[in-house]
């Protein structure tokens, strides 16, 4: 009797050894902040020490009601809803397709593809921000080769104009198109363009045509420089567009795993049947990737809620706060400009909420499809 | 005369096939370009002094330079973050196997009330994101008097990584057959016991790859511990290149130089562990 009661005894003190460390972690971590956030979202705690310095009570719901009267909370919603559009519209099909050409090998280098497809995730997210905030600047490389493609256009255009003649004895038809080329911001450098136009021109001496050529480049060339990270109605593109070629990896090593799940003779026999690849991808792989399908576009709802540095690296939030999404618009709000700790904190409990939202729709997905795949 | 449709049919098959086929291709190539081709650029140019990068940036360097590696170890302090980074993967990996593992064990394991409560709220957890939390965890660490602090950092990523990891592994020891449990029960071994010398050997297949999913997760980690810590002595490699994007940005050499160091060390882990990261990643995002 005594024995057996050690026994359970020691059951008990095993299981609570091993169970333990990790609740108390998982509690001090997850359980307690959100507790945290929202008792201070509901008072006008503010900053410095929480017991024993500035009094401070329960408001009420206000800062909730700030929140949703806030145009820049409904903006970043908005654009969090982009990122979850992207991947749910973009990311998830290109995803499913790039998986079944790799699992039936209807491509060459089937593993090469798929290595190199999942490298952005890899890679840390400042570096991937850092780099493509600097490839679509003025400096980087976009705009280097389009500069130079303009240039290109440029000098041969003006080429075709003084064709063979001595560029110092120009006629003034010539001098005109010229400056025709120009185009207004051109001739906008001269008062009397034709006259100062072959002073110039003469000033290079005799038959110099190739240092010519280089110096009307250089001073009528238009310049084009990119403005999409600076531009507020198309900042987002960018950052929509790098998400997308980023995560899209993801979704295919999630597809794949599960494609690899299904019996392959039942798809041997359908083709040997006479089913075409398409019908293959429609009647047999679709059906069972259901459920994938309903976790990949989950999963991107909770991806979205919890992206934060590509956007903090590529634009900081701005212009303005026109690529802000939830996680950034709280960090504005706690630590930018004069802080507003309660505001976070009902930032940070609506996006929990939107969570427990998603946990409720798995569990009600996982009744509806549970079985079908693991 | 019959066979006409069927061929018009299958003809017009296969030009869709070959149709999706060439799509796939282009739009596999454009994405495969759209990642070699900056990591290319990025190399390059870490290699030309700013003011050559100022006149060229495409093509390869014309007097190549290692200077700009020396200046951006230096000024970002490469020495203290490199270090840093290490001891954060390591010890958070370790904690979240070892915690994953051992409340594994006694979920799947040892019969208890308390199971469907605990293990419930860690299922859940798979899709709270932290990131989300990370204003009330920043007032949290400064309650506990921990901000500034390794222990905060190691704490936040042992505790977001404890859903998945015990999420696998109680499904994996699940499947360990409980005849091998009872029989060391009958012969007196004790719980800790078994989970030592029967449980630990036979989950090394689930710690690795939970292993290899936190190892690529907490190395990148970037907007916690940037609320957690302020101090250089403490911050990692992504804190560290995030300076160079801004104060530091116009230096181009350095900038580069700087985002090369930091995305070396991930490219070569990929290239050797490619197999169980796509496992890994696989498994960790099937259910999540």
């Amino acid at each position: 009797m005594t024995r057996t009661r050690g026994k359970r005894g020691e059951e008990t003190r095993a299981y609570w050894t091993m169970v333990l460390p990790a609740f108390v972690v998982y509690l001090l971590v997850m359980a307690f902040p959100i507790v945290l956030s929202l008792v201070l979202s509901l008072s006008d705690y503010n900053g410095g020490r929480m017991f024993g310095g500035k009094p401070w009570g329960v408001v009420g719901f206000d800062h909730y009601a700030k929140v949703f009267s806030d145009s820049a909370f409904w903006h970043a919603l908005k654009n969090n809803s982009y990122i979850v559009l992207v991947s749910v519209f973009g990311q998830l099909p290109l995803g499913f397709v790039f998986a079944y050409v790799i699992y039936r090998r209807l491509v060459k280098w089937p593993d090469f593809w798929q290595g190199i497809l999942y490298v952005p995730n890899i890679i840390s997210i400042i570096v991937i921000g850092i780099l493509w905030q600097t490839i679509f600047s003025p400096v980087g490389p976009l705009a280097e080769v389009m500069n130079a493609a303009i240039r290109g256009g440029f000098q041969d255009r003006l080429n075709s104009i003084i064709a063979s003649a001595d560029p110092s004895a120009l006629s003034d038809e010539a001098l005109r198109r010229i400056l025709d080329l120009a185009g207004p911001s051109g001739a906008a450098m001269f008062t009397e363009p034709l006259i100062e136009l072959r002073d110039l021109l003469s000033s290079y001496g005799p038959g110099n045509s190739p240092e010519v050529l280089e110096g009307l480049t250089n001073l009528f060339a238009p310049k084009w420089t990119p403005d999409f990270l600076t531009k507020d109605d198309v900042a987002m593109l960018p950052i929509l567009f790098v998400i997308l070629w980023m995560y899209t990896g993801m979704y295919l090593i999630m597809f794949l795993a599960n494609m690899q799940k299904i019996d392959t003779q039942i798809v041997e026999a359908a083709r040997i049947d006479g089913a075409r690849e398409t019908q293959v991808m429609r009647y047999i792989i679709l059906p069972s990737l259901s459920g994938t399908f309903v976790n990949s576009a989950i999963l991107a709802i909770a991806g979205s809620l919890s992206s934060f540095a590509l956007i903090f690296a590529m634009t900081g939030g701005g212009p303005g706060h026109v690529t802000e999404i939830l996680s950034i618009y709280m960090f504005d709000k706690a630590f930018q400009g004069s802080p507003d700790f309660p505001l976070a904190n009902a930032i940070a409990l609506i996006m929990v909420g939107i969570s427990f939202v998603l946990i409720a729709l798995t569990k009600a997905m996982e009744k509806r499809y549970g079985g079908k795949e693991e | 005369m019959i066979a006409t449709p069927v061929n018009r049919r299958f003809s017009a098959e296969r030009i869709a096939s070959a149709l999706a086929k060439g799509l796939a291709y282009a739009v596999m190539s454009l994405f495969a370009l759209m990642t070699l081709y900056p990591i290319f650029w990025l190399f390059m140019n870490s290699f030309k002094p700013t003011r050559e990068f100022q006149m060229s940036q495409l093509g390869f360097p014309k007097s190549p330079t290692l200077d700009n590696f020396v200046g951006a170890w230096n000024l970002g302090e490469f020495s203290k973050l490199i270090p840093n980074s290490l001891i954060y993967t390591a010890g958070a990996t370790i904690g979240i196997v070892l915690l994953s593992v051992l409340a594994g064990f006694a979920f799947a394991k040892i019969k208890s009330r308390a199971t469907a409560p605990i293990y419930g709220s860690f299922v859940i957890g798979i899709l709270l994101t932290v990131q989300s939390l990370m204003i009330p965890l920043f007032l949290e660490v400064n309650l506990l008097g921990i901000y500034n602090t390794r222990i905060a950092v190691l704490l936040v990523y042992i505790g977001s990584g404890l859903p998945i990891g015990i999420y696998l592994s109680t499904e994996f020891i699940k499947a360990i057959p409980g005849s091998l449990i009872e029989s060391a029960r009958i012969d007196g071994a004790s719980y800790l016991r078994i989970f030592r010398s029967i449980i630990l050997p036979m989950t090394v297949p689930v710690a690795t790859t939970l292993a290899i999913l936190n190892i690529t997760n907490v190395w990148n980690e970037f907007a916690l511990i940037n609320i957690l810590v302020a101090k250089t002595e403490l911050k990692s490699l992504p804190l560290g290149m995030f300076r160079f994007s801004g104060s530091l940005s116009s230096d181009y050499g350095k900038q580069f130089a700087a985002l090369t160091i930091g995305m070396l060390p991930m490219l070569v882990f990929y290239v050797a562990f490619r197999k169980q990261i796509t496992k890994g990643v696989a498994a960790g995002a099937v259910k999540g």
